[in-house]
Parts: C-alpha cells; structure tokens; sequence
C-alpha cells in the first residue's frame, strides 16, 4: 500500500510532510499557513463532528441560537414538534444572514432582505408576493430550504456534521464514549447550562488550543505554575509547587480519533476527607466522601443507576477530569479545593472555533447538574468564571501563549522549526483498569496529544 | 419636566451637581484610580475597594430592538468578582507567574461622562460613568479598545472613597481582547 501524502501545497510540500510520522514531529508552519487553514475547513470542519452547545440552551418549541460550524454561520433550532435542527445561516436566495440575532424564539424565520420566509426547521415557507412567484419555477419548494446539517444529541449536547452519510457521533467517539459517558450521562435529569456561553477572540491558530485540549497536562507545571505558588494546589509544607505535580499522576486515555481523557488519581483527596486509606474504602463509600464535581452524596445515587460497576470504580478512582475532543473541544470537570478543606466542582466546556489560520473564537459553556442545590450552582458558576474562560485565572494565561506560538510559526526558519511528541509511555493500563481505550498509567506524557495530530494526519491526507 | 425622570436615571437617587464638593472628589477618586491601575500599582488600587465589593462584567448579546432589556447577560458573566477574588487576582498578578499579564499590558483608562446621584445613605454615592479602556501588548500594532459603562457605587470613608459595587457594561458580544486580567 502507497502511503497517501494528500494534497500539496503551492510551495510543493505535501500535506504528508508536515507530520513526521516515525519522530513524532510536526511542522510548525501548521499553526498558521493559510493554505494549510483553508484545507482543514474543508477536510476537517466539512466532514466531522462539531459541538454548538446543549440543549438546555433552547429548551422551548421556537427557541433558536447562532453558532458556527467552521466559519460558518448555523441556526441551531428547535422545532414546534421539539426536535432539534441545524441549518446554515444563509438565505437560498441572496446570501444575507437569516438571522443576525444571537439567540430567540420564533416559528418562521423570515430573511430581512427580501422576505424569503423558513420554518423553523429549515423547510421553506415561501416568498413575498406569492401570486408573482418570486422564488421561480425552476427549483421545487423542497429544494429551496436551507441547507440542513446532521444532527445527533448526545448527554444533551448539540452535536452536527456536514457529512451527512459519514460514521455515527457513537462511531466517532467511539471508545472514548464509555469516558465520557460518566461525564455527561452520569445523573438521570442530566446537565444544564448555567447561561450562554463566553466568548471572545484569541489571535491564535484553532490548532495551539486544540492540541493542547487533547490532554497536555504538562504545560500545568509551568504555565500555571502561579496555581502551586498561590493558587488551590499551594501547599502547607512550603514546598512550592508540590501539590500540582502530584496531580499529574494518573491515566490517560486516547483514541484514533485524536479524543484524550486525562483521569486523575483522587487518593489524595480522598485520605484528606475521610482520614482513611482509599483500600479500606467501598467504590460507594468513595463517591459518597467525595462526588463527582457539581454532584452532592444524595446526587451520587443517581450513579448506581445509570453507570456500569466498571464506570463507577473508575469514578472513584481516576475518574477523567480534564481533555479534549477532536479537534477543538476541551472540557473540564474539577475537583477544586478550597480553602476550608472542602472541594467544590467546576464543569466546563470550550470550543475553539477558527476565525481564519490566525485567529480564534474562544466559547466557553459553564455547567451545573439541574439537580445540583442552588447554593452549591452559584458556587460553581463564580468559581468556574474566576479560574477559566474569559477573566479565568488559570485560561488567561493560555490565551496568552497562544498567539506567540501563531507568530512563531510565520518566520522563514520558524516555520520549518518542529512541535515534538517525544515524551512517551512505556506503561499501559493501570493494574485492575476496566476501562477500553489506549490508557496509560503515570505522569502525563505526549502520546494523547501524538494520538490527536495522527487523526489530523489522516483527516488531511484522506482521498477527496 | 426634570431630566432626572428620564428612563435611564430610573432606580437612581438625586443627582449631585456638576461641580459640587462631593461631585469634584469623586472625580478626582476616579482619576487617582485610573492613575493607579494604568502604573500598575494593583495593591494601592485594592485599599480603595470595600471589603462588601461586589464586581461585575456581564455579557453582551446582539438581539433586536424590541429586546434590548435583554442584552445584558448576567446569568454567566465576563468577571463574577468579590473582595476576596480581586485581592486573589491582584496577588496573583504581582506575583512571578501569571503570565497574561507579565509582561504587562499597556492601559490607558480614560474617565468621563462622570455623573454621581445620592442614595438613601448620606455617605453612599451611585455613579455612572464612562470608561475607555485602551490595551496593548507587545509588538501589537493595534489597540484593544474595551469601551464600557460603569455603574459604580461608592462609600464615603475618611481619606475619600471605598468601592463597593461596580458593574461594567462592555459594548461586544464577541469580545475582543484576548482575557481580562486587567481590572476595568
């Protein structure tokens, strides 16, 4: 079999020689070539899983939203029958954006430009001045609605793909489901948006923030390093940093889909609560000592109906806290400790939509359970604004570093300069982990970000 | 009609009048503050804060006319702050690793359209006023600008005035400075 090298770009490159298989490199001229952006919009952003938000965004028959897919602008709508749909945001007709509104409610959405009017799930409704019929003859009714996207809900998330016939959300996630399905599937009234998302722009390529989301626990140490100086993970013992290292100990789990999981050890937590070694400690006395962020103990009955035993013991043992989906996903769910000794959650999720291959849009959904105690929501929602997102203290400086890294990539000897993925498991899976998936065990290494540019690699190189 | 009973001055107390005694060393508290945070001297801005701080920057969403009481999101916000968290912030930001900001930016905060109303507390003032925010940072060859509109509310102590509210009225819904760790 001949190894598929994709396109080539104008200077001769292929797409094949950006990525150095056997040394784990990647040509840093990725993080900003505009030809290299234009190709991942189509073979990327065109064929596979994006996620625009949660369903508890529109909950009511009518409510809609703008997102994008890409660059491209959608409605996300549900409909009077409460089914959610996705369609472009661009009249058939002249191109004018049918909705310039963030979010509403509405059955008909009707072009400000001339009229054309579509239901609110993208069929067309008609146009003005009927007895002229200015829509033509020449395309039926049916052919002149906008163009409809794929849609699958998965733990309530607002998932669409362009590719309508391709493999199934299920497919695409695939091991890495049974991961997150203790994230967003693990209480039975499920999830909640606290609000709608932030958002704001990063001058960065997508890229430095989605190959950092696929689990790079590394750059914590050193780019967060102000969280062990000061920040939840200082310790007593004066030994600065200490505590922030230790919670690079754990799993990680990755998939040929570029999906990571990062599943941190919660022993020490747990001997800190009770006093008691995790060992003496059921599955059930451990998730009642210590739930599941943005859960209570009463909320943890709800595990034991919807999670496998197989789930539950790795909830309370590793359960995965940090990581990302391909390509530009990164979600979080924190066990934070405060300063009184308890432990608060945080529950995020961010997409890093590309903005053109130097520039991103930073969208940043906060989560509660519904079930969560009011109290405890506000809790999460200020402590979640306070460390991630926008005036987040640990993000901001991400957003920070990013940019350098998209100027970097544009020198003449900086572009051919290398991003490397040398640090490398020789683990494997924990002793006893009932889990599925690539997983490795120990300090956290490069192999689930590696994982992430293999899936670019392929997406890029496949036949049109 | 007075214009006090104006729509947007609805919830507000009488207004101090330009000029006045109290009118002139709030303006001045204003200036001295935008003074502080654009050296840098987080710490001597945060003796200016009251310890019952609540501070706040909602988000900004475009919706139509007939909505706009909505636009003002503050379900989730940009910065969800109390005293505790912006003495966190300031420690954190003169310490040696928050790196959004070190090196810092460049800021220039310019005040105006300053107007101060009494409330029910003699030594409590509402305020509503303008800021233009101007942000660089290294070799950038733009500004972020973050105009905004900020509705303060301050507290009389002995050597001037102690912030106790203050909610920032950004003007994007897509924000477009990278963070905000920098205080507007």
């Amino acid at each position: 079999m001949t190894q598929k090298t994709g396109r080539r770009l104008a200077d001769g490159t292929a797409i094949s020689d950006l990525v150095d298989l056997e040394m784990r490199e990647v040509k840093l001229r990725t993080l900003s070539d505009r030809e290299i952006y234009d190709i991942e919009q189509e073979k990327i952003f065109g064929k596979i899983w994006l996620l625009l938000g949660h369903e508890s965004e529109i909950p009511n028959k009518g409510d809609f939203m703008q997102r994008h897919m890409g660059e491209d602008s959608v409605i996300v709508s549900r409909d009077r029958k409460g089914e959610v749909h996705v369609m472009l945001n661009v009249c058939p007709h002249r191109g004018m954006k049918i909705t310039t509104h963030e979010s509403g409610n509405t059955n008909v959405h009707t072009c400000i430009y001339h009229g054309w009017a579509f239901k609110s799930d993208g069929d067309f409704l008609g146009s003005p001045v009927a007895d002229q019929c200015m829509h033509g003859k020449m395309r039926g009714k049916e052919e002149l609605g906008l163009t409809k996207a794929r849609v699958t809900l998965y733990g309530g998330l607002v998932w669409a793909t362009w590719n309508i016939n391709g493999p199934s959300l299920e497919e695409f996630l695939g091991d890495t489901k049974w991961y997150y399905d203790m994230l967003y599937c693990r209480s039975k009234k499920g999830l909640e948006v606290a609000g709608p998302p932030q958002r704001f722009i990063i001058r960065a390529n997508w890229k430095t923030a989605g190959e950092q989301s696929a689990a790079d626990g590394y750059h914590t140490l050193t780019l967060h390093r102000w969280l062990g100086e000061m920040g939840n993970y200082s310790s007593d013992e004066g030994t600065q940093g200490s505590e922030l290292a230790k919670e690079m100990l754990g799993a990680e789990v990755s998939s040929p889909h570029g999906h990571a999981l990062r599943c941190i050890d919660l022993a020490r937590k747990i001997v800190k609560l009770t006093g008691k070694d995790p060992s003496e400690l059921s599955v059930e006395e451990k998730l009642r000592a210590l739930p599941p962020p943005g859960m209570t103990s009463e909320m943890v009955d709800d595990l034991f109906e919807t999670m496998t035993p197989e789930q539950l013991e790795v909830m309370a043992w590793m359960p995965p806290q940090v990581g990302g989906m391909f390509p530009n996903i990164i979600f979080e769910f924190l066990y934070l400790p405060q300063p009184d000794g308890t432990v608060v959650g945080s529950l995020a999720l961010h997409t890093y939509v590309p903005k053109g291959p130097d520039k991103l849009e930073f969208t940043n959904w906060i989560f509660v359970e519904r079930d969560t105690p009011p109290e405890l929501k506000e809790q999460m929602i200020q402590q979640s604004v306070q460390l991630l997102g926008t005036s987040g203290m640990v993000e901001s400086d991400d957003s920070d570093t990013w940019p350098h890294m998209t100027l970097s990539a544009k020198g003449a000897q900086g572009r051919n300069s290398t991003l490397k993925y040398q640090a490398i498991y020789e683990t494997g899976k924990p002793e006893g982990w009932p889990g599925p998936g690539i997983v490795n065990e120990g300090f956290t290494k490069d192999d689930t970000q590696w994982h992430w540019w293999k899936y670019w690699y392929e997406l890029m190189t496949a036949e049109d | 009609m007075s214009e006090t009973t104006f729509s947007v001055y609805q919830g507000l107390g009488e207004p101090v009048a330009i000029g006045a005694e109290v009118y002139n060393q709030i303006l001045q508290h204003y200036y001295t503050e935008a003074l502080l945070l654009d050296n840098m001297k987080l710490q001597e801005w945060g003796s200016m804060l009251a310890e019952d701080l609540v501070y706040t920057v909602p988000m900004r969403h475009t919706l139509d006319l007939a909505s706009q009481s909505k636009t003002v999101i503050r379900t989730v916000m940009h910065m969800d702050d109390n005293y505790r968290s912006i003495m966190g912030r300031i420690m954190r930001l003169c310490g040696r690793s928050a790196w959004a900001e070190n090196p810092p930016s460049r800021i220039r905060r310019f005040v105006s359209n300053v107007q101060v109303f009494n409330t029910d507390k003699s030594d409590e003032f509402s305020v509503i006023n303008y800021a233009m925010v101007s942000r660089n940072r290294f070799d950038d060859d733009f500004f972020d600008l973050i105009p905004c509109e900020r509705h303060d509310k301050l507290r009389k102590v002995d050597n001037g005035f102690k912030l106790f509210e203050r909610e920032v009225i950004i003007d994007q819904a897509l924000l477009g400075t990278p963070n905000l760790q920098i205080f507007l």
